[in-house]
């Protein structure tokens, strides 16, 4: 082995499901530079070693998002993963399929679950007939309306975030990351006229369910923060259709909850989110806690200077207008 | 060193015993704690769903009480921790800096920025130092597994959070591995602990709860420990909810951060407010010798 090369010991998930009874892992070792992308390496084996190894990719430039896959147990594009940081880390490299999509074979998944939610939030324009497409050419934005898109028009539909998400993992009712991203891109696209209808109809079993748990920011190779639009997305929501879903009674009682002590009062804020009937479901759990931790259901003192915080609540948060 | 002590508000009400450890492992390693009965809640990130701009407010009305004592800011908190942290990035925006300096200024309030956000977990391992840790243990966790468990908001976004890698950190195993325990690696370490929906679809909560704690448990934890609370919650006060969402047991003690810590510097299961959590945590302190004041583990809240 030469000084520019490093031994990179490849652990590959292997699996057909017409003949394997179940999955198992595949060692290969071969000698290469450490700037050699994980993608590169996979096509050499194919090429060189094990010709019936299953993987999609296309471009080898990021730019496709055909070659997403879990690289020692982060959701990335093999073609922009580089083998040095990875052996250096774990001591191997440990490639498998992504997560939250069925094995078609190998590193191949059916992407149909992932495209499932893309389709539920109608990805296309919904026009406003006041603003009718020219013929032959979109309308045009300007730069401002532009910038509102903030980075989700780079996706590249790659899936990373889809399997890196938890929220999917425990309940394939949510949207995943890439579609709650796309619909924001559509939400804030002055051409649209279904914006209102568009974050109405995410809410129930979607935008609520996400964690914040910043994993779909981490894995996405283009930088979109699907995460963070899907913040946005929360505050929008709220702002059309008010207090409507636990997630959203949850955000704005919190909000309120700790403007009048300026610190949390537990007790209630389970009532703002539950109402008083609801609260009686929480009852047997709440009773084992309280015997544990009687403070919970105790009023907390109010902290020093709680005006303060109203008068920032009277400048920044103003009481929704009455009305539709 | 001296520090402005930011307990959040789980630790003053029903995770009263984090505060406990906390002020016990402090005392040990000589950290001054300068309280503030002016610090408000964080928003504990509902609040920036409802209202970004207002939530940062709120926390540079924080930020600024810290900046006035000329004290860096301690949590014990992930999610207090994100709140202040991103509440001190997005003051960047100038957009953002006008709307707050307008509703904090006629208040008398002035923030600059100065005031730097630091959790236990990296004030412990960056400032206080391993070795200095280390040389405060009068019983070593020999023998103890413990499967550390980060609370999102300490990591991610990595870019923002600026401190360990968003998905393969290892400050808090360096941290157990320091004190004598035998830190465990699992994917479930860095993933969510499901609170955040706790109130939104508690099955789907439950289930991302009990997932994390099987996967700890599988790969040969005796326990688990986390520098938030509000995991805590999920995986000890809702771990009962979790079994029935993943149906199996999971009896898995779940440590408060500054807990572990005080057990080795020697402290009571009494100072560490032990008793208040609603898994026993009796089998993880009998292996290392620490008795269990908090019961046979069939005294179990089931």
């Amino acid at each position: 082995m030469s000084e520019s090369t490093v031994a990179a010991a490849f652990d590959v998930y292997r699996y057909d499901p017409a003949h394997d009874a179940k999955p198992r892992y595949q060692r290969y070792t071969l000698n290469l530079s450490p700037h050699t992308p994980v993608l590169t390496a996979l096509l050499r084996i194919r090429a060189e070693v094990d010709p019936s190894l299953a993987l999609r990719y296309s471009c080898r430039s990021a730019i496709c998002g055909s070659c997403a896959m879990q690289i020692n147990s982060k959701s990335r594009l093999a073609c922009e993963t580089h083998i040095g940081p990875e052996m250096a880390r774990h001591g191997r490299i440990v490639v498998e399929p992504m997560r939250n999509q069925p094995v078609l074979r190998d590193l191949v998944v059916d992407q149909a679950p992932f495209w499932r939610q893309y389709d539920r939030i109608e990805p296309h324009l919904r026009l406003d007939p006041a603003h009718p497409m020219p013929e032959g050419r979109p309308t045009p934005m300007t730069p401002e309306e532009v910038d509102r898109f903030k980075e989700t028009p780079r996706c590249i539909a790659c899936a990373a975030c889809f399997s890196a998400c938890p929220a999917v993992e425990a309940d394939p009712e949510f949207p995943g990351p890439m579609a709650l991203a796309k619909l924001y891109r559509f939400v804030v696209d002055p051409r649209d006229r279904a914006h209102q209808d568009r974050l109405v109809r995410i809410q129930p079993n979607g935008l609520w369910l996400c964690l914040r748990c910043h994993l779909c920011t981490e894995a996405c190779p283009k930088d979109v923060r699907p995460s963070e639009r899907i913040r946005d997305l929360k505050e929008m929501a709220i702002a059309v259709q008010g207090a409507t879903e636990n997630g959203s009674r949850h955000a704005v009682g919190f909000k309120e909850n700790i403007s009048e002590r300026g610190v949390l009062n537990e007790m209630r804020l389970v009532r703002q989110t539950y109402g008083t009937v609801g609260l009686v479901g929480q009852l047997g759990q709440g009773l084992k806690i309280v015997r544990k931790k009687p403070e919970v259901a105790r009023k907390p003192h109010p902290i020093e200077g709680v005006d303060e915080l109203e008068k920032i609540y009277a400048a920044l948060d103003p009481e929704p207008k009455e009305g539709p | 060193m001296r520090l402005a002590y930011y307990p959040g508000c789980v630790a003053q009400t029903s995770g009263k015993e984090l505060d406990l450890a906390t002020r016990y492992v402090c005392r040990t390693l000589g950290i001054e704690l300068v309280e503030f009965p002016t610090f408000s809640c964080c928003g504990s990130g509902f609040v920036d769903e409802a209202n970004e701009v207002l939530n940062v407010a709120i926390n540079a009305r924080n930020l600024a009480i810290a900046e006035k004592a000329g004290l860096d800011l301690l949590t014990i908190c992930s999610t207090c921790q994100g709140m202040l942290t991103l509440a001190n990035l997005r003051l960047g925006d100038p957009a953002v800096r006008a709307r707050v300096d307008a509703a904090l200024k006629p208040l008398g309030i002035e923030y600059r920025g100065s005031t730097r956000v630091k959790h236990l977990l990296r004030v412990l391992t960056e400032d206080v130092g391993l070795d200095a840790v280390r040389a405060k243990v009068r019983r070593p966790l020999a023998g103890l597994k413990v499967g550390a468990f980060y609370g999102c908001h300490l990591l991610r976004p990595a870019d923002e959070m600026a401190w360990e890698d968003g998905e393969e950190p290892h400050a808090f195993e360096d941290l157990l591995a320091a004190v004598g325990a035998s830190p465990v690696y699992y994917r479930g370490r860095v993933l969510c602990c499901g609170f955040p929906i706790q109130f939104v679809k508690a099955g789907t909560a439950s289930r991302i709860a009990g997932r994390q704690i099987q996967d700890a448990k599988a790969h040969g934890a005796d326990a688990m420990a986390t520098p938030c609370p509000l995991c805590h919650i999920s995986l000890d006060a809702y771990q009962n909810q979790a079994e029935k969402a993943v149906g199996a047991a999971l009896d898995m003690p779940v440590f408060h951060l500054p807990q572990v810590l005080g057990l080795a510097f020697g402290a009571t299961p009494e100072e560490l407010g032990l008793s208040r959590h609603l898994v026993p945590v009796g089998p993880a302190l009998a292996k290392v010798g620490s008795g269990t004041a908090t019961g046979p583990s069939s005294a179990k809240t089931a």
